[in-house]
């Protein structure tokens, strides 16, 4: 390897093409190595005015950067990458990138607010950690988990028909999560439950598996639920595009 | 004993010093060297004073009318005091005019001159249109409107440089100009209100909006006027290809090199030594302290003194001063000058 000092560079830095021809000369592998500029080159200022429509981020853009809210939190004691103050700078910069680089670990506040008592400027840290996260999830950063895809089978079996049937929602949840259908475990408790359980109970198991049932009047109510749930994400939206320049607090 | 007193320099120090003496019924002679009274402020177009709000204009006209109305002031302009002879209690000033003035005590409201941004090459000024001094933006935000130099658009992005001319041994100014944060702060609100979309970003080593400044300024600016505060002091400002503004420096809250784009760049210029110090120093006999500025005696009992007997000095002639405060100090120089003199009278009597 040419560059031996490589080690000491972030790795997105260094772009390498398998197959690169330049004037007609093939440089391709190692021999196109570029590192990128490790400075700044731009703010993107709708980024922050954008984070401050989620709920609990409105302050944000009060922060001076004290440190207050890093040093007081409960995550930071036991992971310090985890840096609440210098996710709120990038925030207000918009440097959206450098951001990014820490989304998988932004969602692990526990929401103690140890850090939203602190703040001197009333930013409310905890608001901004929740907000990030609810933008990381809305904008497709944050990957689809085996617990987010329980849940959505779950909620999406309520939105259908007003319950849940249990058996279903394991099988479509191993289907989806490309696990055997029986696992051991799975096969055992089923041989627990037969042994148990009365016969009644479990042809009543069965037939549901097949019939799928509704809540008696669903259809009315399940309209209801579906409406609520997007008017509140519509909500969201409307302050979310709220014009630039409204914000006078 | 003389029951005049000489004051030199008609800004904020000045004329308060005038008016006050005045006012106790001792006789003042005001000599200014510029052609109109009124100080820095007026001749540098300052827009809105900090932190009262009101126009320059409005605010030292009152101080001007007062001291022009006092029967017992009598003003020179376009004058320097050219030599000093004498002692407390009886000195004889001799002006450019060719006059001679027979006071009994002086008192120096010489100011300041602004940092020329010039001795900072590498910050832009000189080189680039579009970077200005605080002084001019302050002459837009009075001419209400805030515009590009180079081509007259309105900028999307200013810069505010923080200590330029201050706080920089590579220039010998070692001295912080205590008001550039405020005025700054206060620029970007006024920009704001002139431009609502223009987003202005502040490059500090630190913010120093002191005392009642703090939030009535520096949170007011953030918080109400969206100004955005980046701890970078710029190390360079450049041009890219497309016309606009580079600032390159590094955000030492990222700990990373920036290279920003930027329509404007404002150096938020300090206070330098009157660059008449040398001369006025050798008239009056005073001395300077280690950065240029006048010295000051003993504060605690010898207040607004300097070093020589019966001159005192008040304002920026001292270091870098607020308005306010050069106010309040050309109150207590009169106050000074008027009780040595009495208290000469009595121990002649």
């Amino acid at each position: 390897m040419a560059i031996h000092e490589k080690s000491l560079i972030d790795s997105d830095r260094i772009k390498t093409s398998d197959n690169l021809v330049l004037d007609g000369v093939d440089v391709s592998g190692h021999w196109n190595t570029m590192i990128l500029p490790r400075y700044l080159s731009n703010y993107d200022t709708d980024f922050g005015r954008k984070i401050q429509t989620f709920t609990g981020a409105e302050n944000v853009h009060r922060c001076w950067q004290c440190g207050s809210c890093t040093n007081s939190c409960t995550v930071y004691a036991q992971n310090t990458d985890f840096n609440p103050r210098y996710w709120i700078y990038l925030t207000n910069l918009g440097l959206k990138d450098d951001l990014l680089k820490d989304k998988d670990i932004i969602w692990t506040c526990v929401s103690c607010n140890k850090c939203t008592n602190i703040c001197p400027k009333d930013v409310r840290p905890e608001g901004v950690m929740k907000a990030l996260a609810h933008w990381l999830e809305e904008e497709g950063h944050t990957p689809h988990t085996k617990s987010s895809i329980f849940d959505e089978e779950f909620t999406g079996q309520v939105y259908e028909t007003g319950r849940i049937e249990d058996s279903r929602v394991m099988i479509n949840f191993f289907r989806k999560t490309n696990q055997p259908l029986t696992p051991p475990w799975f096969i055992e408790l089923t041989k627990r439950m037969m042994k148990h359980l009365p016969v009644g109970f479990l042809m009543h198991m069965g037939l549901h598996l097949v019939f799928k049932p509704r809540t008696k009047s669903w259809g009315r109510t399940g309209q209801v639920l579906r409406e609520y749930v997007r008017e509140q994400k519509e909500a969201a939206h409307k302050a979310r595009t709220m014009p630039k320049e409204a914000v006078h607090v | 004993m003389q029951k005049t007193v000489l004051v030199v320099g008609a800004g904020p120090a000045g004329l308060s010093a005038a008016a006050g003496v005045a006012a106790s019924g001792l006789n003042v002679v005001l000599v200014e060297k510029a052609a109109r009274l009124g100080g820095t402020p007026i001749l540098s177009g300052y827009a809105k004073l900090v932190p009262s709000g009101e126009w320059a204009k409005d605010a030292m006209g009152r101080m001007v009318k007062r001291v022009e109305d006092a029967s017992n002031v009598k003003i020179h302009k376009e004058t320097k005091v050219t030599k000093l002879s004498g002692e407390a209690g009886h000195f004889t000033a001799t002006l450019s005019n060719g006059s001679t003035v027979e006071c009994g005590s002086v008192i120096l409201a010489t100011g300041f001159t602004h940092f020329d941004s010039i001795n900072k090459p590498e910050w832009g000024f000189g080189s680039y249109e579009d970077v200005v001094t605080t002084t001019q933006v302050e002459q837009m935000v009075a001419a209400g409107k805030i515009a590009c130099p180079s081509d007259g658009r309105v900028p999307e992005r200013v810069a505010i440089l923080l200590c330029v001319g201050s706080r920089d041994r590579q220039i010998g100014r070692e001295w912080c100009s205590k008001i550039c944060c405020t005025v700054s702060t206060n620029l970007a609100m006024e920009i704001k209100e002139l431009s609502p979309q223009t987003d202005v970003f502040i490059y500090y080593m630190d913010i120093r909006t002191f005392g009642l400044y703090e939030d009535r300024f520096y949170w007011k600016s953030q918080e109400e006027f969206k100004t955005k505060f980046v701890k970078a002091r710029i190390a360079e400002v450049t041009r890219s290809p497309d016309g606009r503004l580079l600032v390159k420096g590094e955000d030492t809250l990222v700990k990373r090199p920036i290279v920003i784009p930027m329509d404007m760049v404002v150096h938020a210029v300090g206070m330098d030594p009157n660059e008449d110090n040398p001369e006025i120093a050798r008239v009056f006999g005073v001395g300077l302290e280690k950065h240029g500025f006048v010295d000051r005696a003993e504060h605690y009992t010898n207040t607004c003194g300097t070093t020589r007997r019966g001159i005192y000095a008040v304002g920026a002639a001292l270091g870098p001063e607020t308005i306010d405060d050069s106010i309040s100090q050309g109150q207590a120089a009169a106050m000074r000058a008027v009780a040595d003199l009495n208290a000469l009278v009595q121990k002649t009597a």
